[in-house]
């Protein structure tokens, strides 16, 4: 299992457009993933999981894969969230 | 007896018909328990609603391809991602299988948690987003229904109900609902848009809507001033009858333009062509008479799919665009995929972080010869069917058009060594959408045929304003005058060189900038079929020889409002056709 902090950095924070990028970048692995923030931890597969954090932008918010591809998804995941889910500032 | 409703207007349109109440699905829905035998029907019948409501998005996916606004088909999308949610799905599964729940019962409760969830949040931009997870819930809830009481809208009846999701919309309409009335909702809804893509009328945000208004009662609604009547009068009537013969006098006097020309008043004619993402916007651009395709993209071979499109495949495609515009000019554009398109053949690059200046058009183009190869060599081989143009995406630099150029000539000479026809002249275009071919035009429009301008991405890279970033707000307008400076000096290089020039962004399908494109000069215009008849009507109104001596008022204006008063003063009044 690997966990992973990360800081939500785009505009409008985990609103919908940014949910589902992550939700499809994540069905492409196998692994668990969940997302933890201000004491909730979701499924970070679901959509309505994610908006439910309503992670705004600063929002730190910890990651959990757990699986055999856990690097690869976590790595992505990370990339993601750098570039602010591809919104451009 | 007689009482009159205020709401918003959201669709144009005037209808007449019986109500037919809907109260919201939550209301109706009492505890119900099942035997632990009819577990596996139960879900069944969970899943054969689920499975209806994507067949219900598919549908109206493919009857709007191409006339969806970009950011409609991105909340579709986000629609059918809902719709495989494993939170939803398990907790359903859970409340069914281990609390031997009633499928209904079980999506009342999942509703109810999760809109309470986000009932509870201090943001009301996410709290509003609620509204799109009610809403596919509350399409799984009537599909399961659909059953059981069958009220699914009938010829003449006005639907009254809190909230309609756009999916169902155009179903309604198809069963024949002839307007829809809600008690919630705003005209800039993605319901809204629809219903004015629909050409549905639609009257939003009526007050006690559900509480004034009785099943069965008579109702006029005016989409336009929001206003809707219920049990009219005669009076009523008699507006009401009025105002459908002025829609349908300005309807018919639009269709009768399906054949006119487009000529301006003073007998200059204007080429207004078509932009096309499918097959079916080719036959639609043939039958409003459009003079050609300005612009084929043909992404849509590439997207939705896991494997690349072979060139047999290709050439089908193209040769019957081709075909179906029997002898008109079918243009169309080397593919033009970015990182921020979503394909799945694993063309483009995912990571990019910033799509809009990365490896696409031209340049993915060049990067993958293969993928340039297969596609250029299907063109060619359509070419020979009737007038097909290549036109080329995000040119910044003279090597690209001289790229294509050169491959051109080597599987023009290959294919006809393999016994392939090949028209003998196959014109290459170059798109101008990045702000550097616009500024060195002159050092490579001797390399080309004609030129597109592709104005969406010219006035995003030129204002430095990304589209999609609500936040920018008219920032990224293209009513700025570096925009209309460039555009004056793109067509004019062009016409001095003799070189067609055609703008293919939304500025060309905007009938309030037909004036406007008509001053800098422009004489072909390509657009989305939708837009294209209000175009012509605009054109025939307006007076070329008198809209080009007031360019140099045009190009004074310093400012958007300065723009915009040059365009309230030059817009055409416009007769009937």
């Amino acid at each position: 299992m690997i966990e992973h902090e990360l800081t939500v950095t785009n505009q409008l924070g985990l609103h919908a457009r940014a949910t589902a990028r992550l939700v499809q970048l994540l069905s492409g692995y196998g692994c668990s993933a969940t997302l933890a923030a201000k004491g909730r931890e979701v499924n970070a597969k679901s959509i309505m999981g994610v908006m439910l954090l309503a992670a705004g932008r600063g929002t730190k918010v910890l990651l959990r894969v757990d699986g055999e591809d856990e690097q690869a998804c976590a790595d992505a995941v990370a990339a993601l969230f750098e570039r602010g889910f591809d919104e451009n500032p | 007896m007689r009482r009159l409703l205020q709401g918003q207007g959201a669709s144009r349109g005037n209808a007449l018909g019986r109500a037919w109440v809907r109260l919201p699905d939550v209301l109706e829905v009492g505890e119900e328990h099942i035997e632990p035998g009819q577990v596996e029907a139960e879900l069944e019948r969970l899943h054969l609603a689920i499975e209806r409501v994507r067949a219900e998005m598919q549908s109206l996916r493919e009857r709007l391809q191409g006339a969806l606004p970009p950011e409609l088909g991105q909340f579709l999308d986000l629609h059918a991602l809902l719709l495989d949610d494993p939170e939803l799905l398990q907790g359903l599964d859970e409340a069914i299988r281990g609390q031997l729940l009633s499928a209904d019962y079980a999506l009342h409760l999942q509703r109810e948690r999760i809109t309470a969830g986000f009932r509870a949040m201090d943001d009301a931009y996410f709290r509003s987003r609620v509204e799109d997870i009610d809403q596919v819930i509350g399409r799984i809830h009537a599909s399961l229904h659909a059953r059981h009481d069958g009220r699914t809208g009938m010829a003449g009846e006005v639907l009254a109900c809190e909230s309609v999701a756009p999916a169902e919309l155009a179903q309604l309409q198809q069963r024949g609902v002839v307007a829809v009335v809600t008690s919630a909702g705003s005209p800039l809804s993605h319901s809204a848009i629809l219903a004015r893509s629909l050409h549905l009328p639609m009257v939003v945000g009526v007050p006690g809507l559900l509480q004034r208004v009785a099943d069965g009662e008579v109702l006029t609604v005016d989409g336009g001033t929001g206003e809707v009547v219920v049990e009219p009068g005669p009076a009523d009537l008699r507006h009401h009858r009025e105002r459908r013969r002025a829609t349908a006098r300005e309807l018919r006097a639009l269709r009768r333009l399906r054949r006119e020309p487009t000529r301006t008043r003073d007998g200059s004619t204007i080429e207004l062509q078509a932009n096309a993402e499918s097959p079916a916007d080719i036959a639609r651009a043939h039958a409003l008479g459009a003079s050609g395709i300005g612009l084929y993209r043909t992404e849509f071979l590439f997207l939705q799919r896991t494997a690349l499109p072979g060139e047999e495949e290709q050439f089908q495609a193209y040769r019957d665009a081709v075909l179906a515009m029997n002898g008109r000019v079918v243009t169309i554009r080397i593919l033009d995929l970015g990182a921020d398109k979503a394909d799945r053949t694993g063309l483009s690059l995912r990571d990019e972080s910033n799509p809009a200046l990365g490896l696409r058009g031209i340049r993915l183009a060049m990067a993958r010869p293969d993928v340039l190869e297969v596609q250029l060599r299907a063109m060619l081989r359509a070419s020979a069917y009737g007038r097909l143009r290549v036109l080329v995406p995000m040119v910044s630099e003279r090597g690209q058009v001289l790229h294509v150029r050169a491959e051109l000539a080597r599987l023009a000479a290959a294919l006809r060594a393999e016994g392939h026809g090949v028209a003998a002249n196959v014109p290459l275009g170059a798109m101008i959408e990045v702000p550097a071919a616009a500024l060195m035009l002159p050092t490579f429009l001797g390399d080309v045929d004609f030129l597109s301008v592709g104005t969406n991405d010219l006035v995003q890279y030129l204002l430095a304003s990304d589209r999609d970033n609500e936040a920018l707000g008219e920032l990224g307008s293209p009513l700025h005058p570096a925009v209309l400076r460039v555009l004056r000096d793109v067509i004019r290089t062009a016409a001095a060189a003799g070189k067609p020039v055609s703008v293919c962004g939304e500025m060309a399908g905007d009938p309030r900038l037909s004036p406007l494109l008509l001053a800098l000069g422009l004489e072909q215009f390509s657009m989305h079929p939708a837009t294209l008849l209000d175009v012509r009507q605009v054109v025939r109104a307006c007076d070329l020889m008198h809209l080009r001596a007031r360019l140099p008022a045009l190009l004074r204006a310093r400012d958007r409002s300065g723009i915009e008063r040059w365009i309230a003063r030059h817009h055409p009044p416009l007769g009937e056709g």
